[in-house]
């Protein structure tokens, strides 16, 4: 096994675990051909790529805005009730989330058209996404209880909830449509692993002042919990069949979906454009394998209720049998099978970068055009830009801001540094590097780098990385 | 060129691979107790005065009640202690005893809990009872299956109140402290 191949695996293993929507080193660093996955509308200059198949890209990241893993596990001597209890449940709010995304490339790869203006690329990818909101009055219920809290009203809206693992099949095809404007679109196809969902649920629990008796418990419910390909998993006795079914999911066997990305690169002038790209606008129709659960209704209780006067008659009937059967018909738990659509996390980018410093491969600075004669894009040694990020998360879009320097060295080698705010960090900074080793093209992404100094203390961790052939062709 | 390739990567590695991390104990995660404290109104009972200048015997009223709410494993699987607050409100002209017996599945007596009050206009009665630690055992309550009532007139048949609506009211709720983890 060589070195290289041993630290790829190293590098898999050790952040598996650590589950980026947000690519804010790879977006643009337009060296990496999985630059094309981010945005469609890059300016392409290769011949063709081919990605190492699962080890062309590998990315993910994990995280909460609000909590770290330091902050409950740490070895400091706390009692870790008083820390869960002053940390989370009474720490976090329902807009903090714990979130996580695998994206794992299957295959991956691209070529020139006839038209050295239009860049076909391909591939597909399993990819993992999964967000929690931190359901407060549901874990202020669990670990508090609701004696004492007359009045207080226990929000069931709390949960929201979303997930899925999806297999992406996907056809891109990028143009140069003159020397300011490059478009690209990809067509996606998505089948469905698995897919969870619960984000419109409304409700509450109190206790009031009762008419009759010392306390009135209401609640109120409009849960809804839907749920697709899980029964298959579930059904799966051992490792094998766990496999075979996730497989047999991944090539069409389950939910499907279409979807597509858009994206453009418009230079203003030679040294300074603007990019944006719109990912996965798309939806999947869950059809197999689902199930729907789902809590509705109005109910007040009192306990049980005797007023031996009304009752005289019927004295001798299960009171308390009475009250389950009237509650449950109030308020019924109900199990369905029928589809449902459900919509992709659609994703957004937009940057706007100015170059500076030599032209690559020239050793004085010319306006000589954007592009030089052999179709390649001129590039500058320095690039300075902003770039912006958001996803539509179910509170709401998620955004992120982002300041990079990128620096190349020639052509075989570029560094792409990053400085991000979101809602996880503030001090998040993250350094790419590029490097082409003749037609061999490898690249490493880190991202909030300054919590390496403890990364159990991070609130988020994420990583990419992968291995590619590049070609860019004969000179004409 | 190759050289400066390797160092590189290395020094990406080694931020990646080896980045530091205070110590941590996930075994703390034993330790973790998850102990609500839920509270709901238990049962309301209410006998009119007219219902007990009806009857001639000094018990004017006894009757079994199905109670199955303890006996939930969800509660008496994770139930570590509570406390029942009992509410009576006398506004008849009698004086009453009420009477609550805790049975279990086979009508056997597991406790009794026993209530006297003077005639109107009387304060209302309300009482506590603890179970688990320093309280009554749980087992009672585990174990009850049926609650039983009796009332007793210790008063005339044929008075009435001046209170409009005069009757007993027996009103009851609880609050349990339950072992989710």
């Amino acid at each position: 096994m060589s070195s290289r191949y041993r630290i790829f695996l190293y590098l898999a293993l050790v952040t598996s675990p650590l589950l980026a929507q947000n690519k804010q080193v790879l977006y643009d660093f337009t060296e990496i051909p999985q630059s094309l996955i981010i945005n469609p509308g890059i300016e392409t200059d290769f011949q063709w790529y081919a990605g190492i198949p699962l080890l062309s890209g590998l990315s993910g990241y994990g995280g909460s805005n609000g909590i770290s893993v330091n902050d409950i596990f740490a070895d400091d001597g706390l009692d870790i009730n008083d820390k869960v209890r002053d940390r989370l449940v009474a720490g976090l709010t329902p807009r903090d989330e714990f979130s996580q995304n695998l994206q794992i490339e299957l295959f991956n790869g691209g070529y020139r058209g006839f038209n050295p203006d239009i860049f076909y690329s391909f591939g597909a990818y399993v990819e993992m996404d999964n967000i929690l909101y931190w359901p407060t009055d549901y874990a202020l219920l669990a670990f508090e209880g609701n004696a004492g809290r007359l009045n207080q009203r226990f929000d069931l809206g709390d949960l929201k909830t979303r997930g899925s693992m999806v297999a992406v099949y996907h056809f891109g095809v990028n143009k140069k449509m003159n020397k300011k404007l490059t478009i690209g679109a990809r067509a996606k196809l998505y089948s469905g692993i698995f897919d969870f969902n619960s984000t419109n649920n409304k409700g509450y629990l109190v206790n009031t002042q009762g008419q009759n008796n010392r306390l009135a418990t209401t609640l109120s419910a409009d849960l809804k919990l839907r749920s697709s390909g899980f029964g298959s998993l579930n059904n799966s006795d051992d490792q094998a069949q766990l496999t075979s079914a996730v497989l047999k999911r991944a090539l069409f066997g389950g939910d499907l979906g279409v979807g597509a990305d858009l994206g453009f690169t418009y230079k203003l002038n030679e040294r300074t454009s603007i990019t944006g790209s719109v990912l996965d606008l798309g939806f999947m129709y869950h059809s197999g394998d689902v199930y729907t659960y789902s809590l509705k209704g109005n109910a007040t209780i009192e306990g049980i209720e005797i007023n031996v006067i009304q009752e005289l008659a019927d004295l001798n009937r299960d009171f308390w049998q009475d009250l389950v059967d009237e509650v449950e018909e109030l308020i019924p738990f109900e199990t369905t099978n029928k589809g449902y659509v459900s919509f992709r996390p659609t994703k957004l980018n937009a940057s706007f970068r100015h170059d500076f410093g030599k032209p690559i491969g020239s050793e004085k600075a010319c306006d000589c055009g954007t592009l030089t004669t052999d179709s390649r894009r001129l590039k500058y040694a320095n690039g300075v830009g902003v770039q912006l990020f958001a996803v539509n998360r179910p509170r709401g879009p998620q955004t992120a801001l982002t300041g990079f320097y990128l620096r190349r060295f020639g052509r075989f080698m570029a560094l792409k540094g990053t400085y991000t705010v979101d809602k996880f960090s503030s001090t998040n900074v993250g350094l790419g590097l590029n490097i082409q080793a003749g037609p061999i093209n490898l690249y490493v992404i880190g991202d909030n780098l300054l919590s390496y100094q403890n990364i159990a203390a991070s609130n988020y961790a994420s990583f990419q990385l992968g291995l590619n052939i590049i070609s860019w062709g004969k000179k004409k | 060129m190759k050289g400066l390739q390797n160092i590189l990567l290395i020094l990406i590695c080694t931020i990646f691979c080896f980045s530091c991390s205070e110590k941590q104990d996930f075994n703390q995660y034993e330790d973790l107790s998850i102990t609500p404290t839920l509270e709901a109104s238990i049962f309301f009972v209410k006998v009119q005065e007219s219902l007990i200048n009806r009857v001639v015997d000094v018990s004017f009223f006894t009757q079994d009640f199905n109670f199955d709410a303890f006996e939930e494993a969800f509660f008496s699987d994770r139930v570590l202690e509570g406390v029942i607050t009992y509410e009576l409100e006398n506004t008849t002209d009698k004086p009453i005893e009420i009477e609550i017996e805790f049975l279990d599945e086979n009508d056997i007596l597991l406790d009794t809990e026993v209530f006297t009050m003077p005639a109107a206009p009387t304060a209302v009665l309300i009482r506590e009872r603890a179970y688990g630690n320093t309280g009554k055992s749980l087992e009672i309550l585990r174990n009850t299956s049926k609650l039983r009532l009796n009332a007793s007139n210790f008063g005339d048949n044929t008075s009435t109140s001046g209170i409009p609506d005069a009757a007993i009211v027996l009103r009851s709720s609880a609050q349990f402290t339950l072992r989710l983890k």
